[in-house]
C-alpha cells in the first residue's frame, strides 16, 4: 500500500517533492548563473531539446531539476508553451551567420578556410587533478588571438558544390511569411511529415536518442556514410520586422549550430545528396546524428530510421522519457485484466483433475506469449 | 500613426510578464481542443489527431486527458480525478491539485456529484449520466498497433474499416489458449464503424461505454489523438458469435471492509500466500463504508453498472454476465 495510500497521497508527494530538494544543494542566483558561465554546453543542450533559447532559464532548469536534464527540459518546455508568439524571426542563411567554428570533412581546404574555433576534438582526455589540489587553474590557460581576425561570416561549401554541377541547384527561393511556415509546436503532427516538420523535430530531439538511430545507421542498419561537408558553430542575430514600421531589426543574438552530410549514393542524376540539420545552441554530436537522419528518413530500405514517424516519435526527449518514466505509476487494474486471463489459462490447461486436458498442455513457448501479451 | 501610438502597440504586443492563463493554456490551444473534440464527437471512434502542448506534468502522465479536462474546466466545474479507480493514488492527486491550481474548480471523490471525471484506466462503479463527461487518459490510442506499427498504414486501415488482422488475432487466442487472451484495453466497435482502443481500462468496464448517457472524450497527450463515444453510441467488443466476450471473473472475491461482491476489486497479496480484495473505485467504497456506518447524510450512492449478483444493467448485452 506504499504509493497507493488508502489517504494521504497528496501530502505524500509533496514531502517527496521536498525531500527531493533538500538532498541537493540549495539553489540560488549565483549558482544559477554559475551554470549559465561553466556549463555552456549543458545549457545549450538543454536550450535546444527545450526549443526555447534563454541561458537563464535553462540555467535555472537544469539547476531545478538537480542536473536531471529530462527534468530540465520538460521545465523549459513546459515554460515555453504558455508564452505568447509575439513575433517571426525572419530566416537565418549561412551566409549571414557570425561563424566562430566551421569545418569540412569534404575538402583539404575549402573556400574561406577551415576554422577549428573552440573544440575539444583534439584534446587529450586527461582529468585535470591539479585542480582539485588547487595547484593548476584553467583560466590561466589564455588562448593567442590570430594575427588578423577572421571574417565575420563565410560562404557555404554546398553553393561551391552546386557552382561544380555536383549537387542539385537549390528550387528558387521563395521567401515565405514566416507566419506561415508550419509549426511543429501548434500543428497536427501527419506522416509522411513536412520536412519543416521534419527538421524541426530534429532540432529540439533528445541528443542521445537522436545519436543511438544515427549512429546505428551510420554503422550498418542503413545505407549511407555520412561525409561532413560543412560543420558550423555560430551566433546569429534574430531579426524580427517591426510590427508598426516594418524595418527589420536585431532582437539579440542566439548561439546556433548547424551541419549537413553529404553522401554519394543517391541518384547520379541529383548528384550529391544532402542532409541537413540545425539547433539553438552549440551541439556537434546532435548534428551530425540528425543531419544523417534528415538524409536516411527519405530512404526506400527497411531499416526502421528510414521512415520519418520512427525516427520522429522515437527521439522526442520529454515523450520518450515521460513514457518511460509513467511505468512507475500504478498498474494493478490493467495488471489484474491479465491475470484473470493467465488464472483462466493456467486451469483450462494445468488443472489437476485435468477435465479440460484434452487440448495438451500448451509448451513453454505458449506459456511465454501469455506473459507477453499481457501488458 | 504618431511614434507613441506605435510605441504604446509595441508595449501591448510584448506584454508585461504574467502569470499563467485561467486553465494554463493558451486562448489559441483551448480554440484548437475545442474544435478537435467537436469533430471527434461528429465522428465516433475516429482518431484526430491535435498538436497537443507540452504541459508541467511529465507525458506519459496523464496529458492527453489533461489537456482535455483543462480546455473544457471552468470556474463551476465539480472535478474528480481517478488512477486505477483511487482518487487518493499519487498521480491523481497530483493533477486535481494541478487542475484546481490553474481553474480555481471544485474538486470532489463522488462520481454522482462531478460533472467533469479525469480518469486513468477506470470507469466508475455507480451509472454515469447525462451531463456527465468522462474524460479517459489513453497512452496508446491505437487498437492496429499490435498488428500494424506504422501510424501512417493504420490510419489507411481505419478509413478501409480493414480490421480483418484483429479478427484473426482473437482466432490465434481462441486456438492457442481456448479464450480470449486480451487483458484492458479490450478493441471496441464504435457505432458500427471505427475499431477503437477504450484505453486500459479492464475489460469490467468496457460495456459500460455502450449506449452510455455521459460523454466519453480519449485523449493520449503523448501520441497526440483524442477521440470520443458522445452519449448514446453503440459500443461492442470485438467477439465471435460463439465465443462470447467476458469481463473478468471475481464472482467469488468479497470486499475487505464491506463484504460487497460483483464490484471491481483490487487483488492484495497477503503474507500468508493468499490475498485479499477491496473494492478499486474508492470513491464508491467511501461511501459504502460511510454507510455502514450510519454517515451518509452527506450523499446519495447510485445504482451501479453491476448489481450485487454481477447482472449488468443493460439487459441482453452482455451474452456471458460477470464471468
Amino acid at each position: 500500500m506504499a504509493y497507493v495510500a488508502a489517504k494521504g497521497g497528496e501530502a505524500a508527494i509533496q514531502q517527496a517533492e521536498k525531500l527531493f530538494h533538500a538532498l541537493k544543494g540549495q539553489v540560488t542566483r549565483a549558482t544559477v548563473k554559475q551554470i549559465e558561465e561553466t556549463l555552456p554546453y549543458l545549457v545549450d543542450r538543454v536550450m535546444g531539446e527545450g526549443s526555447l533559447y534563454s541561458p537563464e532559464l535553462a540555467a535555472l532548469a537544469i539547476a531545478q531539476a538537480g542536473g536531471d536534464l529530462y527534468e530540465a527540459v520538460l521545465l523549459l518546455r513546459a515554460y515555453r508553451s504558455t508564452q505568447p508568439r509575439i513575433a517571426y524571426a525572419v530566416p537565418v542563411l549561412p551566409g549571414d551567420m557570425l561563424t566562430v567554428r566551421r569545418i569540412s570533412a569534404a575538402f583539404k581546404d575549402i573556400p574561406g578556410g577551415q576554422v577549428l574555433g573552440p573544440t575539444l576534438d583534439y584534446s587529450h582526455r586527461v582529468l585535470n587533478l591539479g585542480i582539485l589540489d588547487g595547484r593548476q587553474s584553467t583560466e590561466d590557460q589564455a588562448f593567442e588571438p590570430a594575427d588578423h581576425a577572421a571574417p565575420r561570416s563565410y560562404p557555404a561549401v554546398a553553393d561551391w558544390q552546386r557552382g561544380q554541377g555536383l549537387m542539385a541547384a537549390l528550387p528558387p527561393r521563395e521567401d515565405p511569411d514566416p507566419a506561415d511556415i508550419p509549426d511543429i509546436t501548434s500543428d497536427t503532427l501527419l506522416f509522411p511529415a513536412s520536412r519543416e516538420h521534419r527538421l524541426q523535430a530534429l532540432a529540439r530531439a533528445d541528443t542521445g536518442g537522436v545519436l543511438a538511430l544515427g549512429y546505428a545507421s551510420m554503422r550498418g542498419y542503413g545505407l549511407i556514410h555520412p561525409t561532413v561537408n560543412e560543420l558550423r558553430l555560430a551566433h546569429a542575430d534574430v531579426q524580427v520586422k517591426h510590427p508598426v514600421t516594418g524595418a527589420t531589426f536585431s532582437a539579440g543574438r542566439v548561439r546556433v549550430s548547424q551541419a549537413e552530410v553529404v553522401t554519394t549514393g543517391g541518384s547520379e542524376k541529383d548528384g550529391l545528396t544532402i542532409g541537413f540539420a540545425a539547433t539553438l545552441g552549440w551541439n556537434e554530436v546532435k548534428l551530425i546524428a540528425a543531419s544523417t537522419l534528415d538524409m536516411e528518413m527519405g530512404q526506400p530500405e527497411p531499416n526502421p530510421h528510414h521512415t520519418d514517424e520512427f525516427v520522429m516519435y522515437h527521439t522526442e526527449p520529454i515523450e520518450a522519457s515521460g513514457f518511460c518514466i509513467h511505468f512507475k505509476l500504478p498498474h494493478y487494474v490493467t495488471f489484474a485484466s491479465s491475470l484473470d486471463n493467465l488464472r483462466k489459462v493456467i486451469s483450462t490447461f494445468y488443472s489437476s483433475d485435468k477435465k479440460n486436458g484434452q487440448a495438451g498442455e500448451p509448451s513453454d513457448t505458449a506459456l511465454e506469449s501469455i506473459r507477453q501479451a499481457t501488458p | 500613426m504618431t511614434d507613441s501610438n506605435s510605441l504604446s502597440k509595441l508595449e501591448q504586443l510584448a506584454g508585461p510578464r504574467q502569470d499563467y492563463s485561467f486553465g494554463f493554456l493558451d486562448a489559441y490551444a483551448k480554440r484548437e481542443l475545442r474544435r478537435r473534440i467537436l469533430k471527434s464527437i461528429a465522428i465516433p471512434g475516429y482518431q484526430v489527431p491535435y498538436a497537443s502542448r507540452e504541459l508541467p506534468i511529465a507525458r506519459g502522465w496523464g496529458t492527453g486527458g489533461l489537456q482535455i479536462t483543462l480546455s473544457l474546466v471552468g470556474p463551476e466545474s465539480v472535478v474528480k480525478v481517478i488512477d486505477q479507480g483511487a482518487d487518493d493514488s499519487v498521480n491523481a492527486a497530483n493533477l486535481r491539485r494541478f487542475i484546481t491550481r490553474m481553474s480555481g474548480a471544485a474538486t470532489t471523490t463522488d462520481t454522482l456529484k462531478a460533472n467533469l471525471l479525469q480518469s486513468r484506466h477506470r470507469i466508475p462503479e455507480e451509472v454515469m449520466r447525462q451531463g456527465q463527461v468522462l474524460i479517459l487518459q489513453v497512452p496508446d490510442p491505437e487498437p492496429l498497433r499490435g498488428v500494424e506499427a506504422s501510424i501512417t498504414r493504420a490510419r489507411e486501415m481505419h478509413a478501409d474499416a480493414d480490421y480483418g488482422q484483429l479478427w484473426l488475432v482473437l482466432y490465434e487466442q481462441l486456438v492457442r489458449y481456448k479464450q480470449y487472451i486480451q487483458g484492458a484495453s479490450y478493441p471496441v466497435l464504435v457505432n458500427g464503424r471505427y475499431v477503437m482502443s477504450p484505453s486500459p481500462i479492464p475489460r469490467w468496464d468496457t460495456p459500460k461505454l455502450h449506449q452510455a448517457a455521459q460523454l466519453t472524450l480519449l485523449s493520449a497527450g503523448r501520441e497526440k489523438r483524442l477521440y470520443a463515444v458522445p452519449p448514446y453510441t453503440d459500443v461492442y467488443p470485438l467477439e465471435f458469435s460463439d465465443v462470447p466476450f467476458q469481463v473478468e471473473d471475481q464472482r467469488a472475491w468479497a470486499d475487505l471492509k464491506t463484504g460487497v461482491k460483483n464490484k471491481f476489486m483490487n487483488e492484495i497479496p497477503l503474507e500468508n500466500g493468499g490475498s485479499a480484495y477491496e473494492v478499486s473505485d474508492t470513491g464508491y467504497h467511501d461511501k459504502l463504508l460511510a454507510r455502514m456506518k450510519g454517515e451518509d447524510t452527506e450523499f446519495e450512492i447510485g445504482p451501479t453498472y453491476f448489481d450485487d449478483d454481477g447482472n449488468f444493467y443493460y439487459d441482453g448485452y452482455l451474452k456471458h454476465d460477470s464471468g
